[in-house]
């Protein structure tokens, strides 16, 4: 161990006595802070605008003045999607995906106003986040910092010279892994710092920071052995080179891009224009509200005036209006939830085929790590689709239910003709306020990390593999030495 | 010719250039295959949505005997068809709709809609030949030139080679003419197939063939300019990797940070629920006041008699379009706001040519930002020809019969 220590030490001294090296990590160091602080401030000020208006969204609805609560019911309401403390470190999904969502009865409308559609076409090119600077940048500044490590001891033939002078290939292949790893750890540092003041700054968050270190590290060390392994097997530096670049550029590059196109043509989506012609068709065969002899409707006035021992719709204790209208919404929105779970079911299929290319990528499978443990995972995104459509379902019953019971059937068939009517379908302001506040439920710490655990076994043995590799490349130096 | 030839049979006896060369090739396939298929969902989608929306209009046609009703519940699609070259070049058609439909309501309130896509998918990117040409060609490029003259200096050829008569043009300029031909070879060829099977037209065709000639010609230059320099073959390799990160990833990234920083544009989300207070404040306004407003801006149909019920199906869709004129404003700014952004993203490619070739093939391709803007202003104008087709049957006594139900205008894409 003392041996690789000094191999190591030479190995480093080396490289900050060689420009190119020093100034690659100084850039990459430099990048990487960049790349957290204004990530960090982007998202932090992305989600205080959410939240301001949320607040003044809510704000408003409760400030409408007395109506009829069917008209609250298509003046509706707004969701924003929140994000958490560490999106900053990794946005994931979030700029890809519609973040405002608009409430109304009948209606299921899609996420809106994303990111991506309001920036230029640059954006495509890749976003400048602590997590693209990990994934993407780190392995590369790695390859060009250790592709010679080895290769240039055999070149020089001072490979000859360590291995017959006591030194073991173990050795030399621990120290130069070690003097690899402290340039991985140097291009980790920033990234860990901003993981552990934002897990300071929100602990609840502290398991999940640490979840996505340890990813990271589990990837840079993969890139780490794996890059001394290459320069071990490989005949001359130059071979390593384009292997680890044609590796490097698969991983990082293509991989990503070739899983998602797998994705999309092994489980493609319908569209949403098809989506919501398919569920206005479906609706029109369950249940014509506007059919008078439809048949579900005219059921659900038979079972009523049944259930209340009346034979008119005048003589029920309540405004049938209203209860029509809460029985077409459960209707309406029981086709929403059955299309929205075809949707989800289709896109984390479409997620897991890009799980099982992982196999091919470890960046992949970091992504997945460090999207899960920020939050930003298409999960949350779902799970925000999903919360929103309940509080929609729930604020338009809720009116509904104001609609059956504060209103007479009388004044409600007469609004549209008699303005005194109309006045005295209005009901009191107070009302609004009462509507529950949407509160997003995020994934549960305890949830993020069970997400986690399958890419972070892909990593680990991505890096057992890695290691058998290098403990390989290390019988195959010593006799290619001798 | 003669020497070009002669390198050309050199270079496809070294096993790594070949590796190379028959991987380019295969990803170009691939990409163009991938892009065409894309292509062909987009415009089954379209198809899909043409035929649901006709039987969605037939079983409507039946209630809506009113034109309030039929402009209530009709829904009109509009779409978006991919051009012909669309398949090399996916651009920003994955996260912006290719149909929407839309009806005579408020249309602040309905343009901004998303499509139901997987945003995990959108996030890497598409891989279409625009991905292949800017991002793997240049490395297919630097692995062909990168040890020209290192490699022969480090075999102890160097010397000889440069000793020979008419060095420059028979020995280095043939190796570089061959190797660019070779590489933009594959990549050409790659689109003709693609453009010939989606019936691009000549013209087109040539013009992003000639941005391939550009791009790769642009690369061909940085990397015989590095390799002749006196540093060994893996720092030759080493250095253009980084000068192609540096200004296919690292640029990119940053400017998208600075522009977004210096181009803020208005909240999209607070000018949808602008345009929600507009339309239903009205329900608590005076409805012949709105009516009034509406007149200003429709004059001709000034001399409709005032309101006598609480609900007229004319003053709703005046309300409708009275929301929409108050946001106006806003939408136009966050409108110029995201084509600046744009433009800046153009500024930023004059220094970076593979950036404006990039640029230039969604171009091409018509699947850039300004043809996502282009493809909105259409829904906004055609928005406009439907209500205004609407408003004589609600303000004046025409009756609206079945056959102008029929007649209603439809969406005339491109």
């Amino acid at each position: 161990m003392r041996r690789a220590n000094l191999i190591a030490g030479a190995e480093l001294a080396l490289m900050v006595r060689s420009r190119v090296a020093l100034i690659g990590v100084i850039a990459l160091l430099l990048l990487s802070t960049i790349a957290a602080a204004t990530s960090h401030a982007h998202m932090a000020q992305e989600l205080a605008s959410r939240l301001a208006n949320q607040t003044q969204t809510d704000a408003l609805f409760e400030a409408q003045p007395a109506r009829h609560p069917h008209r609250m019911v298509h003046y509706g309401s707004y969701v924003y999607r929140p994000i958490g403390t560490l999106a900053g470190f990794d946005p994931g999904v979030d700029p890809f995906s519609g973040t405002t969502l608009y409430l109304e009865g009948h209606r299921q409308n899609s996420a809106t106003m994303s990111a991506v559609r309001e920036n230029s076409s640059l954006m495509r090119f890749g976003q400048l986040t602590p997590a693209f600077v990990l994934q993407t940048l780190a392995p590369l500044l790695l390859v060009f910092l250790g592709f010679s490590m080895i290769t240039r001891e055999r070149t020089r033939g001072s490979l000859k010279l360590l291995l017959s002078s006591g030194v073991t290939a173990q050795d030399l292949i621990i120290g130069k892994g070690l003097a690899l790893g402290s340039v991985g750890l140097v291009a980790l540092a920033p990234a860990w710092l901003a993981l552990i003041l934002m897990a300071i700054a929100m602990p609840s968050e502290a398991g999940a920071a640490a979840m996505i270190g340890l990813g990271y590290g589990l990837y840079l060390l993969i890139w780490v052995v794996g890059i001394v392994a290459a320069s071990a097997f490989a005949r001359s530096g130059q071979a390593a080179l384009l292997i680890l670049i044609g590796i490097w550029c698969f991983v990082a590059i293509i991989a990503p891009r070739g899983a998602a196109e797998l994705a999309n043509r092994l489980q493609p989506l319908e569209s949403r224009a098809a989506t919501d012609l398919m569920i206005q068709a479906e609706l029109r065969q369950l249940g014509d509200s506007h059919n008078p002899d439809d048949p579900f409707f005219a059921a659900f006035k038979a079972r009523t005036l049944a259930q209340y021992g009346v034979t008119r719709v005048e003589d029920l204790p309540f405004n049938f209006r209203g209860a029509v209208s809460a029985e077409g919404e459960a209707l309406t929105s029981r086709l929403f939830d059955k299309y929205f779970s075809e949707l989800a079911a289709t896109q984390r299929a479409q997620s897991q085929i890009v799980a099982y290319v992982s196999i091919l990528s470890p960046a992949i499978a970091v992504r997945r790590v460090s999207m899960a443990g920020a939050g930003t995972d298409l999960e949350t995104h779902l799970r925000f689709l999903q919360q929103s459509e309940a509080h929609r379902f729930a604020m338009v019953q809720y009116l509904n239910g104001l609609h059956r019971d504060k209103l007479s059937l009388a004044d409600d068939s007469a609004r549209s003709k008699n303005p005194t009517a109309e006045q005295r379908t209005r009901i009191a302001a107070d009302n609004w306020a009462k509507v529950p506040n949407f509160m997003f439920k995020p994934t549960r710490a305890a949830e993020r990390f069970s997400a986690a655990i399958a890419p972070i076994l892909t990593l680990a043995v991505w890096l057992a593999a890695m290691v058998a590799l290098v403990a390989w490349s290390g019988r195959a130096l010593e006799g290619r030495a001798l | 010719m003669r020497h070009i030839w002669r390198e050309l049979g050199f270079l496809l006896r070294q096993r790594a250039s070949v590796w190379a060369v028959i991987l380019l090739a295969g990803l170009s396939i691939l990409s163009v295959g991938l892009g065409l298929q894309e292509v062909a969902k987009q415009k089954a989608a379209i198809g899909e949505v043409i035929a649901l929306q006709e039987k969605d209009t037939a079983a409507i046609k039946v209630f809506a005997t009113e034109a309030g009703d039929a402009a209530y519940y009709r829904f009109h699609p509009t779409w978006d068809p991919p051009a012909p070259l669309a398949f090399a070049a996916l651009g920003q058609r994955d996260i912006a709709p290719s149909i929407l439909r839309i009806r005579a309501l408020a249309l602040e309130g309905q343009i901004h809609e998303n499509e139901a896509q997987n945003p995990e998918l959108s996030l890497p990117g598409r891989f279409d030949l625009a991905f292949v040409l800017i991002y793997l060609a240049p490395l297919v490029l630097i692995v062909l030139f990168y040890d020209l003259w290192s490699g022969e200096r480090e075999a102890g050829r160097l010397t000889s080679l440069q000793a020979l008569p008419k060095a420059r043009t028979r020995v280095w300029f043939a190796r570089i003419v061959a190797r660019f031909a070779l590489v933009s070879g594959v990549l050409i060829l790659a689109l003709w197939g693609g453009a010939i099977l989606s019936g691009a037209g000549l013209g087109e065709t040539l013009a992003f063939t000639a941005l391939i000639v550009t791009l790769l010609g642009f690369w061909t230059l940085i990397a015989a300019m590095i390799a002749q320099g006196r540093a060994s073959s893996p720092t030759n390799a080493a250095v253009l990797a980084t000068i192609w990160f540096v200004i296919t990833l690292i640029v990119p990234a940053g400017s998208n940070l600075v522009i977004n920083a210096t181009t803020p544009i208005p909240n999209g989300a607070a000018i949808m629920r602008e345009n929600r207070e507009a339309v239903h404040d009205a329900w608590d306004l005076d409805r012949n006041a709105t009516l009034q407003r509406f007149y200003k801006l429709y004059p001709e149909f000034a001399t409709s008699a005032p309101m006598q019920r609480p609900f007229e199906w004319k003053w709703y869709y005046a309300f409708q379009h009275l929301g929409d004129q108050q946001v106006e404003p806003l939408s136009r700014v966050y409108r110029a706001g995201i084509a600046e952004r744009d433009a800046r993203a153009g500024l930023v490619a004059l220094a970076l040519p593979p950036i404006a070739i990039q640029r230039g093939f969604h171009q091409i391709a018509r699947t850039d930002m300004a043809a996502q803007a282009a493809y909105q202003e259409r829904i906004r104008t055609y928005h406009t020809q439907l209500r205004t087709y609407y408003y004589p049957f609600l303000f004046t006594d025409k009756p609206f019969t079945p056959a102008d139900f029929d007649a209603t205008p439809g969406f005339q894409p491109r």
